[in-house]
């Protein structure tokens, strides 16, 4: 177990830079989730980590050691791909027990590690087969346990469950917290995906154009967006967000009192409610607009809304596909955000 | 089965019969010349079925070339390192080029490709001119070593590792520890056996059939390999047809042996990467 450190982490590409200067401090045993949009950087950020891609400037720690020149196998880190990368011509077996056999480990000291890996991750019975007569989940696994099997220092995740189907994902991402639980090791993991990322993460990272923009935890990033960019990409549907572009805006959300050149606001679906009833706390306004569509979710509706001639979604348990016409939004002012022209928060 | 479909098999059928019969007509008549006099060979209408003047002929063959069962083992010798080499090194130039970016590689690669463009006759008096300043005149060195790689070959295995081998599979190999060569003996090798198969099968029957390299660097009889030896018999006044024929039927056996247990092998390596599988 150890704790890793970005100190102006650099990637450049010829000219063109992808990752711009990163600091970050992961700390032991913690769960890290690095998010973005593709060409972020996020797996750029994690080969510099594992060793696969050269580092165009500033360094990279794992504990207190200064790993920015050694091999990949010298970082005592090991990587789950995105493809798995499992050794076609070798049983599952040998693929969980290779990197053991490169570490010199005694042969009958390397079987039992193996099998206790396969026992962890219930792949006792599959250990003779060969990579191509498996199930995508149970390829996963195979590659969990090859990154297991040495008991590294960092665990390093790369898309992992990209390639599964929706239900085996929710499924391996619930053995992958669990695993994370049970060993206590670092983690850093690359997805695109947020769900994955709200669910496992103790802290989720969001880079964008190889930059980061926020650092947090799930819940205080979801309700606590540093900027328009964050907003919207955590939560789905994602944030209305508008810019507030006259009077009758601002008076709707009682903002006539602030500075306002260049602010915009955000709502997130889920907030906006057809019933005053359904809104919690006692700050409560409303807007009026008009509905456009609806899209029915099966256990809930998104309804399309014109207000002030910028779209906004809602986001309701109440399916009533016939709704039409002019609705009276409520919300609770406490959970509007307020931009300003740079795209940041304006604290409240 | 419509009348058309079956029309149309019936056709392909005498079709590729008939390219059958062409292609194998010479081997048969090989076969069946090594059993007949040279009056008989020559004579009109020629043989069609077995003589029995097969331990004439070889007797003949072995007056004739006395070295020819050292020249056999020194082409098997020469195809046999030739091929290993040849699966060594360009397996080898095949995964730098498909796997690692370096300096130079695409104006390298281009370099090594404009080599095939040069006709190979071109190389001749130079090649016999370096053998003889190095004195590997009559040596197999001289047949080995310039043909240890080749851009056929490399060719080959670029396209081959670059389309079988993901980057993934190498970047996982290092993460479990593995240094660059036991990456490529340990999971790049096992991976282009299909590969090996086929350019194995190419270099072999290229070395074996090899005439213009032995012709300028071997001069020395014992020293021929076989397609020169057999040529050398038709340079003796009355040329002995029958023991030709011998020679060559002798000759061709281990080519034939290796197609019948590697012809699938080399068909599927030829094709592979053609499609999408």
């Amino acid at each position: 177990m150890a704790s890793v450190q970005f100190s102006n982490l650099e990637k450049n590409y010829g000219t063109t830079p992808v990752v711009k200067k990163i600091n970050l401090e992961i700390e032991h045993g913690e769960f890290i989730v690095l998010l973005g949009p593709s060409g972020c950087g996020k797996s750029t950020t994690l080969r510099m980590l594992a060793g696969l891609e050269s580092i165009s400037g500033g360094d990279i720690y794992i504990g207190d050691e200064l790993v920015n020149d050694l091999h990949p196998i010298e970082r005592n880190i090991a990587m789950v791909f995105q493809s798995y990368a499992l050794y076609p011509h070798m049983t599952v077996a040998q693929n969980i027990g290779f990197s053991l056999e490169n570490l010199k480990v005694e042969k009958s000291l390397r079987e039992t590690m193996v099998r206790d890996v396969a026992e962890v991750l219930e792949l006792t019975p599959l250990l003779d087969r060969k990579p191509k007569d498996l199930s995508g989940g149970q390829r996963q696994r195979v590659a969990m346990g090859r990154a297991m099997v040495r008991t590294p220092e960092v665990f390093l995740f790369d898309e992992p469950l990209s390639n599964l189907d929706a239900k085996l994902r929710g499924q391996m991402r619930k053995e992958i917290k669990a695993l994370h639980q049970k060993v206590q090791t670092t983690v850093i993991y690359v997805t695109h995906d947020q769900v994955e990322a709200m669910t496992l993460a103790d802290r989720i990272v969001i880079l964008n154009q190889g930059k980061i923009e926020q650092v947090g935890r799930p819940k205080e990033i979801f309700d606590a967006p540093k900027n328009v960019f964050v907003a919207k990409f955590i939560g789905a549907p994602e944030m209305n967000i508008f810019a507030l572009s006259n009077e009758q805006m601002f008076s709707d959300f009682e903002l006539s009192n602030i500075n306002h050149s260049g602010m915009s606001i955000g709502i997130r679906p889920q907030n906006l409610f057809l019933n005053k009833k359904e809104v919690k706390g006692d700050q409560i306004s409303f807007i009026d607009a008009e509905v456009t569509g609806t899209e029915l979710l099966g256990s809930s509706l998104h309804i399309e809304c014109k207000y002030q001639d910028k779209k906004l979604v809602v986001e309701t348990a109440t399916i009533d596909t016939s709704i039409k016409g002019d609705i009276r939004l409520y919300f609770n002012k406490t959970q509007t955000h307020l931009f300003d022209q740079n795209s940041n928060t304006i604290p409240r | 089965m419509s009348n058309l479909i079956k029309k149309d098999k019936v056709i392909a059928y005498v079709v590729v019969s008939l390219g059958a019969v062409i292609m194998l007509a010479p081997f048969y008549f090989m076969f069946v010349f090594a059993s007949h006099s040279n009056s008989g060979i020559l004579s009109v209408p020629p043989p069609i079925f077995f003589g029995d003047y097969i331990v004439e002929n070889f007797n003949t063959l072995i007056d004739f070339l006395p070295y020819f069962w050292h020249n056999i083992g020194l082409s098997l010798f020469v195809a046999v390192v030739t091929t290993i080499l040849n699966l060594l090194f360009c397996s080898l130039a095949g995964y730098a080029f498909a796997m690692f970016d370096f300096k130079f590689k695409n104006f390298l690669f281009v370099g090594i490709m404009a080599t095939m463009l040069l006709p190979p006759f071109l190389g001749m008096i130079p090649t016999a001119m370096i053998m003889s300043q190095i004195g590997w005149m009559n040596d197999p060195k001289a047949l080995i070593i310039p043909a240890a790689c080749g851009a056929m070959g490399i060719f080959m295995m670029r396209q081959f590792i670059a389309s079988a081998i993901p980057k993934e599979l190498v970047e996982a190999a290092r993460m479990d520890g593995c240094r660059e060569f036991k990456i490529y003996y340990r999971v790049v090798i096992p991976l282009i056996t299909p590969a090996f198969g086929t350019l194995g099968l190419i270099t072999f029957i290229g070395s074996w059939n090899n005439f213009m390299g032995p012709l300028v660097v071997m001069n020395d009889m014992k020293m021929f390999t076989i397609p020169l030896a057999l040529r050398a018999l038709q340079g003796t006044g009355q040329i002995p047809w029958g023991a030709v024929a011998i020679g060559a039927a002798i000759a061709v056996l281990p080519l034939l042996f290796l197609f019948v247990i590697a012809s699938r092998r080399l068909i599927d390596g030829l094709t592979a990467g053609a499609v999408k599988g």
